[in-house]
């Protein structure tokens, strides 16, 4: 190999890692419950298709979105659980504090994975950033006894890759002046923006690996893909175009309530009395944590698998049902046609802000608009007290005050109740299952 | 401005600054306190220092003085009367703080079964659990024996490891096949009411 195909032959100018867990939902039933593990784990029942399978289900063929009926038939002895988020919150939390004990710039990308910023750090731990690397993985594995896998090299790009190479318990070091050797084997779609589109447009000019791309010239990227696929030729040769990024999310994006009925249905009340409940679920949930809301979209899904929806915002921000319940009918009509058969619907409240923050319109009547909190707050109560949706609006009549979702999927916390502790309030602290 | 709405302030500072160990920039504070102007943000902070909830350091940046009102250390004090000690300025620390020394690896254990007795851990009690630490002779440890999960003391000498129980009932064990330590138990809790 000549020296002409080194890409860099610095080999850390900057060091970033990318830290993917292992079967997230599945590794943190068997940490909380060691009796699981070695078993096939399958979380999702709640929703009767499988959301996470741990490796020794996956070994057996169970894959995501799998039909709960078919994995009984694949892995008979098979542990099938309802998800629990409150688990899978309190795992991520420490996840991602774990690394941030390391390096204050830690990215927390989703719920389990995570990109960490190592550079200059060599100098404070005295060691390479390999064994920062191998130190936080470690760390993680022990306090949390679940595995991870860690890719670590020059950019977001590249550390993504390196996480994916080994899994699980996987641990991938991509130095610079090694770029042109390894990036030799990698096929295109491993690159975290490129599509099936991208891919196949890049092997119709001979680009057949992440290599080949790289070795083509600036303006070949620029020209083929445009600003990003530029952007993605300099994250690949090893240069760091996309910062890792440390605001963390506080606040909801979007609060969406959806439900299938079956059989599908042509009936316009019982459709309406459908995402009507959905709507005030969607309420419910936004008033529990003291939120309102400006943006309503409405979507029916119909029988052939499409969906309809539209949008619509209000003048101001609310968290009372009763301001979007006109709108929400009228939307509806709009979106509802006689003769089609629908199977579900569902709404998507956004323009999320904290409750308290609304500002009034000129020609608003501040009176209505106490009056419509104090009335939300007082249904609030009283089905707290009698059951959700004791108290509901006239137009979900057709769906009676019985419960939506029956609880018979309960996570095991939530019959496995400390003293003191409520259906809504636990303790943040995992409690062990031995 | 009134104390409650201050109060409120303080709270959601208080809020930020647990979960990320600093306080937040004036940027920050207007997704926090839902603000759209910094001159808004910077009078409800000049309130808040007014008021005692904080303070500016020579530099000009916040500290946290009192933004929340934890459980008073009043250290050693006469039943039945106040104290100058409640004047004193001494650090606080929440029972959370008391109870655990290392958040991200620390678990709740519900306990179940008498083994533990004679070391005052009942059954029904929960245990603070801290995992990967190495246990010391003398520390009570989660392990499992045989597939089965107990709690014991630890206790290890020239190589061999003995798990003993604070009950009579149960002679020590002695692991012959593989031990597996869960965890290192670090506080028990008991509420009664």
């Amino acid at each position: 190999m000549s020296p002409a195909d080194f890409i860099t032959l610095s080999s850390f100018p900057q060091a970033i890692a990318h830290i993917d867990c292992d079967a997230f939902f599945a590794s943190c039933e068997q940490a909380r419950d060691p009796s699981l593990k070695g078993r096939p784990v399958v979380t999702g029942k709640e929703r009767g298709i499988v959301s996470c399978a741990s490796y020794e289900a996956k070994a057996r063929g169970v894959a995501r979105a799998v039909r709960l009926g078919d994995v009984k038939k694949l892995c008979p002895d098979a542990v099938i659980l309802p998800s629990d988020y409150e688990l899978y919150s309190i795992y991520s939390c420490r996840l991602f504090e774990i690394m941030r004990r390391f390096t204050p710039e830690v990215e927390e990308y989703s719920i389990d994975e995570a990109f960490c910023d190592l550079t200059g750090l060599r100098r404070m731990y005295r060691t390479s950033y390999e064994e920062i690397a191998l130190k936080i993985k470690q760390s993680i594995q022990k306090e949390l006894d679940i595995t991870v896998s860690v890719g670590l090299s020059l950019s977001k790009s590249l550390a993504k890759i390196c996480s994916k190479q080994h899994k699980p318990d996987g641990f991938t070091v991509l130095p610079g002046d090694r770029l042109h050797i390894f990036l030799k084997n990698i096929a295109l779609e491993r690159v975290c923006g490129f599509g099936p589109n991208t891919v196949a447009l890049l092997e119709k000019q001979g680009v057949k690996t992440v290599f080949d791309y790289i070795q083509r010239p600036r303006e070949f990227a620029q020209k083929m893909l445009g600003k990003i696929g530029l952007e993605l030729w300099h994250e690949l040769r090893g240069v760091k175009v996309y910062p890792v990024k440390t605001e963390i999310k506080e606040s909801y994006l979007s609060i969406s309530k959806t439900k299938t009925f079956s059989p599908a249905s042509g009936n316009r009340e019982f459709v309406k009395a459908q995402l009507m409940r959905n709507l005030e679920s969607a309420f419910i949930k936004l008033r529990r944590h003291g939120l309102s809301a400006r943006c309503l979209c409405v979507f029916l899904k119909k029988n052939d698998f499409t969906s309809a929806g539209l949008e619509a915002r209000i003048n101001r921000h609310s968290a009372s049902t009763l301001d979007f319940t006109r709108i929400c009918v009228e939307l509806f009509e709009q979106v509802f046609s006689d003769g089609l058969l629908y199977r579900a619907s569902g709404v998507i409240l956004s323009d999320i802000l904290k409750e308290g923050n609304d500002h009034f319109d000129l020609f608003e009547d501040p009176v209505r608009v106490e009056c419509l909190r104090k009335l939300s707050e007082a249904a609030d109560k009283i089905n707290d007290v009698y059951g959700k949706h004791t108290l509901h609006i006239a137009s979900t009549e057709p769906l009676g005050c019985k419960r939506q979702h029956p609880r018979n999927n309960l996570t095991w916390r939530k019959t496995e109740l400390l003293k003191g502790e409520t259906f809504r309030k636990r303790l943040a602290i995992p409690l062990l299952k031995l | 401005m009134k104390k409650e709405i201050l109060k409120q302030y303080a709270e959601k500072l208080h809020e930020h600054y647990l979960k990320s160990k600093r306080m937040p920039t004036y940027s920050e504070m207007l997704g926090i306190f839902g603000l759209r102007s910094k001159n808004a943000v910077y009078k409800r902070i000049a309130a808040l220092v007014a008021q005692g909830f904080l303070e500016k350091d020579s530099s000009g940046r916040l500290l946290p003085v009192r933004l929340y009102n934890p459980v008073k250390i009043l250290g050693a004090v006469a039943a039945g009367f106040p104290s100058p000690a409640e004047e004193e300025n001494i650090d606080l620390m929440s029972l959370d703080d008391y109870l655990i020394s290392n958040p991200q690896a620390t678990y709740l254990l519900k306990v179940d079964g008498d083994s533990m007795i004679g070391a005052g851990i009942m059954p029904g009690d929960l245990v603070l659990v801290q995992k990967g630490r190495t246990p010391a002779n003398g520390d009570i440890v989660v392990a499992c024996v045989d597939n089965e999960w107990t709690l014991k003391f630890f206790e290890k000498h020239k190589g061999k490891t003995v798990l003993i129980a604070a009950n009579k009932k149960y002679p020590p064990i002695e692991p012959k096949q593989e031990l597996v330590i869960a965890g290192v138990v670090i506080a028990n809790v008991r509420k009664y009411k």
